[in-house]
């Protein structure tokens, strides 16, 4: 895999989310993408069961298992600032088995879905997010497939980000500061995904908390 | 607390429940040639492989009485390879004319990392060992001869000691829930190591 940025497009004044969603694939077809199939990437949480915190003596660590449908065989789990394992499916059917331990937040399942484009040596994926019926905003992953360095091509993806997403290009990932000349993989892709996830769940939370005052 | 058991049903939420049947023995060391030579007939024509794993098993404790145990094992000699997790259920219990120990199994392929994301996850490495020896396969089933060491520094796979003077042989084959004559096989072809070594069904809590 190439290196890849996630991160949010902010939904248009006065737009919804499907508009908004809309207006952006219009702008990468007039710049020549050409449409390639779907994808999806989904998130659930599970949490510490209560009855292994007392005999570990930790607070209760939050685990991500999500999937990527670009990598239909394999399973990603990880912690936040902690490992990602990346796993086949069979991960999932353990996750079954250690129900008494880890209990799934079924009410926190993120996902996001959209339309794939392919220009040139760029990969563009703008999808909604969703939890449960709702969606909750937009993400875009660009991925540049030629270089695997994040340090050697930022610059590049940065210019071609700014081409359609004018003023709401991001800044450098995190995970590209930490390590600057090691290979990118797509557990990388994984944790921008999980912290773009964890900020849409807390923004959803800022807005539901304004409306009592309006 | 252990999963719920695993009957006879196929398919659990979605996914089919493989199980693992398996007959366990042993030959002493100077034994070893004969064993490997009869195998060596009676078995699929392949090149003889070998294998040295390290294997760790890690326990997580709950408020339930017994612990969740996973296997986590990885190849010393072939470099690029997975490592590979393993879930192994209680021993099915039923059928006494069943030929083979039967459990639920859930394998799973992982990235280098798998230890550390244990320990995350609560684990704590209960024992380890490096397992060296043979390996066969007749169809699914799958043949082990191999030799247990004890490992002497804790992290340390070059410097250990064997065990015992004798290699532990086990036929498994891992196959979907409800496949009993996949034990009958699995009787027949023992009956035909034998005398060399007899396998049988142990059952592990006979053991403790």
């Amino acid at each position: 895999m190439g290196v890849t940025c996630v991160s949010q497009m902010p939904v248009a004044e006065g737009k919804s989310v499907q508009q908004t969603v809309e207006l952006l694939t219009r702008k990468l077809e007039m710049l020549g993408a050409e449409k390639q199939g779907t994808f999806c990437v989904d998130c659930e949480t599970y949490h510490t069961a209560a009855s292994t915190l007392g005999s570990q003596g930790q607070a209760g660590k939050l685990m991500y298992v999500m999937h990527n449908s670009e990598y239909p065989l394999s399973c990603f789990a990880l912690f936040e600032n902690g490992p990602c394992l990346v796993a086949d499916t069979n991960f999932d059917v353990l996750m079954v088995k250690l129900k008494g331990f880890f209990q799934s937040a079924k009410a926190s399942k993120i996902e996001t879905r959209g339309t794939r484009y392919q220009y040139c040596d760029f990969l563009v994926k703008v999808g909604t997010v969703t939890m449960g019926p709702s969606a909750r905003g937009i993400s875009v992953e660009v991925e540049y497939g030629p270089c695997v360095v994040a340090s050697d091509c930022w610059s590049l993806l940065l210019e071609f980000l700014q081409s359609f997403l004018g003023s709401h290009t991001p800044g450098a990932p995190a995970v590209f500061g930490s390590r600057h000349d090691a290979v990118y993989s797509p557990a990388d892709t994984m944790v921008q995904y999980m912290e773009l996830f964890n900020k849409i769940r807390k923004q959803q939370q800022v807005i539901e908390t304004r409306k009592p005052n309006q | 607390m252990e999963a719920p058991p695993v009957t006879m049903m196929p398919v659990t939420g979605g996914t089919i429940n493989m199980m693992e049947y398996l007959l366990q023995g042993s030959v002493l060391d100077h034994s070893l040639e004969s064993l490997i030579h009869r195998l060596r007939g009676l078995c699929d024509n392949m090149e003889p492989e070998t294998f040295v794993d390290h294997e760790m098993v890690f326990l997580l404790k709950g408020q339930q009485a017994s612990p969740f145990v996973l296997r986590a094992r990885r190849s010393l000699d072939r470099t690029g390879a997975p490592w590979h997790l393993r879930y192994l259920g209680q021993p099915e219990m039923g059928d006494k004319n069943r030929h083979a120990l039967v459990r639920n199994c859930v394998d799973i392929a992982t990235s280098e990392n798998l230890t550390d994301f244990l320990m995350e996850m609560g684990f704590r490495m209960d024992h380890e060992f490096v397992a060296r020896g043979h390996l066969f396969r007749k169809g699914i089933m799958k043949i082990v001869v191999y030799k247990v060491f004890r490992i002497l520094v804790p992290g340390n796979t070059e410097n250990t000691e064997a065990l015992s003077l004798s290699y532990l042989v086990e036929l498994s084959v891992v196959a979907p829930a409800g496949q009993d004559v996949v034990s009958d096989d699995m009787r027949n072809f023992a009956e035909q190591l034998k005398p060399l070594v007899h396998l049988e069904k142990i059952d592990p809590k006979r053991l403790m």
